[in-house]
């Protein structure tokens, strides 16, 4: 895959007035902050809104007061170190967490995983599918069909995505807490060591694919090639949601295969060496 | 990765291999492969069993005749001139491009990128049209029927190799990927109607 063309479009066809655009994106990279727990979390909110989706799967919603992220997660007992790693790495796509910083229970990563499995089926899929729909009722008969096909497109997407989602949280997550559970109880049953045989953690890194595809194909269906409608205002929204959708699932899946992956095969190792 | 943009850095200077190797993290698809100071052994050597698609380097970091580093070096390689504004157009007009490490932050991104947007393995130019040829035009459509590649080249009397081609072309030209997309865009062009999707 050529670089430049699919994965950074925004770096390649910009006019070379541009430029200036992408400087300002590049020094807000540069002076991304460590967020640490002894700042307020209403601060770290002004400075990166986009951090609310995912203070949310912690349990913690808007009006949360003025205290520190410390003392915030205390009053939802949330775990502050796991807490930290989480929004660090989606505040800075360069952040990866020093290893002392990640001993926290695999239980509460599992839980934030499947907290934002739903936030994606049960938000941001149905958010993006009502705009397609109003798009469609907005273009006029004579383009309705075509609107059609990309709603149709999306939900194709929708059951892959649902399709992925699925097997992670029947059989990758199970696993993961049963090789907690194990090493708590500091015996192994053979009924998981036998899983450990047929099924390895390092598999599932094998089989991470990549459902963003679509969501890429979509974005170019919208920009280039689906019909123009009198007002881009619903396009526009919907960019918006597939721009967002598509950062998060980055984060999401930085998340499992550098921080969840890793764990999982230091605990398969543990258990190897119990027996 | 495949389709990284792999990159050697020869410069003496520490405080500037580090200031490029800052710079060079902005630019998520490069990986630096490899730095030297210039006083490495077989230099020429290390640097081409790396193959990398650009070089960069600082003139005054190589002792020998650059002359001779240059041209052993081969055309593989883009080179890329580090230089300043002392350095005489004598020395600059051997390299393909420059970067001025005097120049800003902002011009250095920008010069860089530029820079990446001409790598050596994507000759295919980021001008030229966008819009398909006939032959992928009849690709597309046979992807399109959920076609495999075997079976394309089978049918049109091709290689397989050379349907990968069109395949790939085909994705770059139009900005999309999956087959479903590829089917989308089909029908909105007229390419293919309903009743051929329908068909499968």
């Amino acid at each position: 895959m050529a670089w430049y063309g699919n994965y950074y479009p925004a770096f390649r066809i910009r006019p070379p007035n541009d430029a200036h655009v992408l400087c300002v994106n590049l020094r807000l990279n540069i002076g991304t902050m460590r967020i640490e727990k002894d700042m307020k979390l209403a601060d770290v909110i002004h400075h990166d809104f986009n951090l609310v989706p995912v203070i949310n799967r912690f349990g913690i919603h808007l009006g949360f007061g003025d205290g520190t992220i410390e003392q915030i997660c205390k009053e939802h007992k949330v775990n502050v170190a796991f807490f930290l790693i989480i929004i660090n790495v989606y505040h800075d796509p360069q952040y990866f967490p020093k290893k002392h910083l990640q001993s926290f229970p695999v239980g509460s990563l599992v839980a934030y995983l499947h907290n934002a499995h739903e936030y994606y089926l049960e938000q941001k899929i149905p958010e993006i599918k009502k705009l397609i729909v109003k798009l469609t009722e907005e273009s006029g008969d004579k383009h309705k069909n075509n609107f059609k096909l990309a709603f149709n497109f999306f939900e194709e997407y929708e059951h892959e995505l649902t399709a992925h989602i699925d097997r992670e949280e029947t059989s990758v997550y199970p696993y993961v807490v049963e090789l907690e559970k194990v090493i708590e109880s500091g015996t192994a049953p053979d009924k998981v060591l036998a899983r450990m045989q047929s099924y390895s953690i390092t598999d599932y890194e094998d089989e991470h694919e990549n459902v963003e595809e679509k969501l890429y194909d979509l974005k170019n269906l919208i920009i280039k090639y689906l019909p123009s409608v009198k007002n881009d205002a619903i396009s526009y929204n919907i960019l918006l949601e597939l721009f967002d959708l598509e950062k998060d699932l980055r984060e999401h899946a930085r998340i499992e295969d550098m921080i969840l992956v890793p764990k999982v095969e230091a605990m398969e190792i543990t258990i190897k060496k119990m027996n | 990765m495949a389709g990284k943009i792999t990159i050697v850095l020869i410069d003496h200077s520490y405080l500037v291999r580090s200031g490029m190797e800052n710079l060079l993290r902005e630019f998520p698809e490069v990986s630096l492969t490899e730095v030297f100071d210039g006083s490495e052994k077989h230099l020429v050597e290390k640097t081409m069993s790396l193959k990398p698609d650009f070089i960069i380097i600082n003139p005054k970091s190589i002792k020998d005749s650059l002359n001779s580093f240059v041209l052993s070096l081969g055309n593989d390689a883009l080179l890329i001139g580090l230089v300043d504004e002392h350095t005489p157009p004598v020395i600059r007009s051997r390299f393909k491009h420059i970067l001025t490490i005097t120049d800003n932050k902002y011009d250095l991104l920008n010069n860089m990128h530029k820079l990446m947007g001409t790598n050596s393995k994507d000759k295919s130019g980021k001008h030229e049209n966008h819009s398909l040829s006939e032959r992928e035009t009849t690709v597309l459509k046979h992807i399109t029927q959920g076609m495999t590649n075997q079976e394309i080249a089978e049918k049109l009397f091709l290689s397989v190799h050379t349907v990968t081609t069109h395949r790939k072309n085909i994705t770059k030209k139009l900005g999309i990927k999956t087959v479903s997309g590829l089917t989308v865009y089909a029908l909105l062009n007229k390419i293919i109607d309903m009743g051929e999707v329908n068909q499968q």
